[in-house]
């Protein structure tokens, strides 16, 4: 198992977090719904059905997690015990320091937070301003315009990976953040998702802000917007767990720590021939997925007041 | 279907949009000239072999004292040969080139075939390096149409682990002899230990970790090979025989073939391990007890030799190759290689090494270390062409033993893959020969 491998494993825990979330939310307003409509003797099957579903669904995606937490404390004959142990027997919290000394985590760490807040917040202003252009505004070649960026989601990242090297490092970007940053902004997704949001928009009140008066930022910022909550929060989560785990890109560019995100330094724990400690590497691994668990936890309450929040008024 | 014409028009415009941007993408702007000149810093890529960053970056130290005109940098190349070779495609693609990489035995070749790494005796000529103390077998790894385009660096053998407390219990010499042949192993060691153990006697790596270099010596000592130089031998019954033998040791449960074969061994699971030699200085941290090594089965050469060397991009400047060359150098020295194999594990690529005191010292306390050393000389032999010289080669035949291990005919196994790598090699190298 790579590092790579070890980390997709652990990374779902952003996406069926919000699956298991949204499974809460059906749950309950199923039960909601059953409970006016139905006798009293279904009703406590139905309930037991569905806490059986929401325990299956939570164990699918937590005993994985709870693993990478345990053995990322155990030493490391543990690890590879046979049977494998649940509880580790010997706190390990060394993996930790490990981590942190051999390293040089919080320069890695840095370097992933910035490439990843300039990048998502460069790809949402992107991204939310093309979009309304082309949801709300006519002008000659519009469509052919968005087909255009259509067009580019088609191509695949890895085809444009060496024509964007051979450039980069032309321009003296090697090693840079620049050099990691700008080839990675330019994102059609964005575009093609918030523009599809605000075509469903009514548009009714965009025709009632118009009218009031309210100019291009203020008819976005106030009106557009608020009624997109959910959309753009799902945006920016997905923006920054992509550009958190990115890995191919960075490691072509930088040369060394200097630039390097943490997806990068975590190969260090690994040796190349010969044994690799899983203790460390776990470690590792669930210190870099934190920051994404902390900000999706942090979304998902705006999603949810935004989901509520609804504009119009049966 | 009710396509109007605007939607069709509308279609023709995203696929032509499409078309034109994948054009785009792919051509570069290809200005690679064939002389690149550097920013005066000489730079090496490297994965590291072996955890040994800090190890290189001592030694690059070094260099830079005794050099401060011609300083060098050590840059991450990846994480392993497979990365590093990647990086350095998308360099030659039309960006900075490195000054140094750090070649594996399967992409070496595949470099110099191409004309991506230059090659180095005239360099060696016109500064007047002395090349007659790198070990011959690992220095003539190298050679392509007559010329060597590497120089060993992090060399490794595998090598036979067992734990002396299971020997013992199995009533086995403990003297370092093992099993002369794999017969003798299959018929009185297995068992043996089996028996008194419970545990299987061996434990190897899969194919996606090597097991296709682990095995490979085995494949010669009955009689057959993955190719004699480009004609390949998959189908041969002696090769055959030796891949029955693999898949009927772990039916029996004397061989197991794990993913992380060294952990295995590690915590005790196996009484033996068949792994590099690159595993020794992990190994005797983390061994659960006391371990000899020995000799792969003969009859000799019952294994051969890997890891890396270190090549020259052919894209750079005349003077960047001529300090390139003299970095190369010092890097595998007879003192720095010896810093660098007692750090690793890996073995001196130097024979004047075994003359220095220190490394004498050293070969005595570690008798582990010194078998790689004393096989090298005697049991090994350079790979066979279809595992390091074809594209891709040594992750089919890897594929293949896996293939066989789960329990597949081995005859069928073997000649899918004997048609998949003829047709590699009948497309790729054989007109460019």
């Amino acid at each position: 198992m790579t590092v790579d491998t070890a980390h997709a494993r652990s990374l779902p825990a952003a996406k069926p977090g919000s699956a298991l979330a949204q499974q809460q939310l059906q749950d309950a307003s199923a039960t909601r719904a059953r409970r006016a409509a139905s006798a009293p003797g279904t009703k406590t099957t139905g309930k037991i059905l569905g806490y059986a579903g929401m325990i299956l669904a939570g164990l699918v995606i937590a005993v994985p997690i709870y693993f990478v937490v345990i053995t990322s404390l155990k030493l490391r004959p543990e690890i590879y015990s046979d049977p494998i142990t649940w509880i580790p027997q010997i706190l390990a919290p060394e993996n930790y320091t490990y981590v942190w000394q051999t390293l040089d985590f919080s320069q890695y760490f840095v370097n992933s937070v910035i490439i990843t807040v300039t990048l998502t917040l460069v790809e949402v202003s992107l991204g939310v301003l093309s979009a309304y252009a082309f949801a709300f505004y006519r002008f000659p070649g519009s469509n052919l315009l968005f087909y255009l960026v259509l067009g580019t989601l088609m191509v695949p990242n890895e085809i444009t990976i060496i024509s964007n090297y051979a450039l980069v490092a032309q321009l003296g970007w090697r090693d840079t953040f620049t050099g990691i940053i700008v080839p990675l902004a330019g994102v059609a997704f964005g575009t093609f998702l918030m523009r599809n949001h605000f075509l469903s928009l009514p548009t009714e009140i965009i025709e009632a802000a118009r009218l009031d008066g309210t100019g291009f930022f203020r008819t976005l910022f106030k009106v557009v917007l608020p009624m997109s909550w959910p959309t753009l929060m799902a945006f920016i989560l997905i923006t920054a767990v992509t550009e958190w785990n990115q890995y191919l890109w960075p490691f072509l560019i930088s040369d060394t720590g200097r630039v390097a995100p943490l997806q990068i330094g975590l190969t260090m724990l690994q040796d190349n021939e010969g044994l690799t400690n899983w203790g460390p590497v776990m470690a590792g691994t669930l210190l870099a997925t934190i920051p994404m668990i902390v900000l999706f936890l942090f979304l998902q309450r705006s999603m949810i007041k935004g989901l509520t929040a609804g504009a119009v008024k049966g | 279907m009710n396509i109007t014409r605007r939607s069709a028009l509308s279609l023709a415009g995203l696929a032509a949009a499409t078309a034109a941007l994948s054009a785009c993408a792919g051509t570069g702007s290809g200005t690679a000239s064939a002389q690149q000149e550097g920013n005066g810093t000489l730079q090496f890529w490297s994965n590291h072999p072996g955890s040994s960053r800090d190890i290189e970056q001592q030694l690059i130290d070094a260099w830079n004292a005794a050099n401060p005109d011609t300083p060098a940098e050590l840059i991450d190349g990846g994480k392993n040969y497979e990365e590093l070779g990647q990086k350095f495609n998308a360099a030659l693609s039309g960006g900075e080139l490195p000054d140094v990489i750090v070649a594996s035995d399967v992409t070496w070749f595949n470099f110099a075939f191409t004309g991506a790494t230059t090659p180095l005796n005239d360099l060696w000529e016109s500064e007047g390096i002395d090349t007659s103390t790198y070990v011959e077998t690992l220095l003539a790894d190298y050679t392509y149409d007559g010329k060597n385009y590497g120089v060993p660096y992090s060399r490794s053998t595998p090598l036979m682990y067992w734990y002396t407390a299971d020997l013992e219990k199995a009533g086995l010499p403990t003297d370092g002899t093992g099993p002369a042949t794999w017969q003798e192993f299959a018929e009185t060691w297995a068992p043996k230990l089996k028996e008194a153990t419970g545990k299987p006697a061996l434990t190897v790596a899969d194919g996606s970790n090597y097991l296709d270099w682990y095995f490979q010596g085995a494949f010669w000592t009955f009689g057959g090979a993955y190719s004699t130089e480009w004609d390949l031998k998959f189908t041969d019954p002696k090769t055959i025989e030796a891949g029955t033998f693999l898949q009927t040791m772990v039916k029996d449960g004397l061989i197991s073939v794990v993913k992380d074969s060294a952990n295995e061994f590690g915590i005790g699971n196996a009484c033996g391990l068949l792994e590099s030699t690159g595993s020794l200085g992990g190994l005797k941290e983390s061994a659960t007890g006391d371990f000899i090594t020995t000799y792969l089965p003969g009859p000799k050469p019952g294994t051969t030799t890997g890891g890396a060397g270190l090549a020259i991009p052919a894209g750079i400047s005349d003077e960047r190759k001529k300090i390139a060359v003299k970095f190369i150098d010092f890097i595998t020295n007879t003192e720095n290689t010896i810093t660098f194999t007692q750090a690793t594990g890996y073995m001196p690529v130097r024979t004047d090494a075994a003359d220095v005191p220190e490394q004498a010292a050293y070969m005595d306390e570690n008798p582990n270390a010194a078998t790689a050393i004393r096989q090298l000389n005697e049991n090994t032999k350079s790979q066979d062409y279809a595992r390091v010289f074809i594209n891709g080669g040594g992750q089919a035949i890897g594929g293949a033993l896996d293939k066989i291990v789960a329990g597949q005919d081995v005859e069928t196994v073997f000649t899918a893959l004997q048609e998949e790598l003829q047709a590699t090699y009948d497309r790729d190298i054989k007109p460019n020969l």
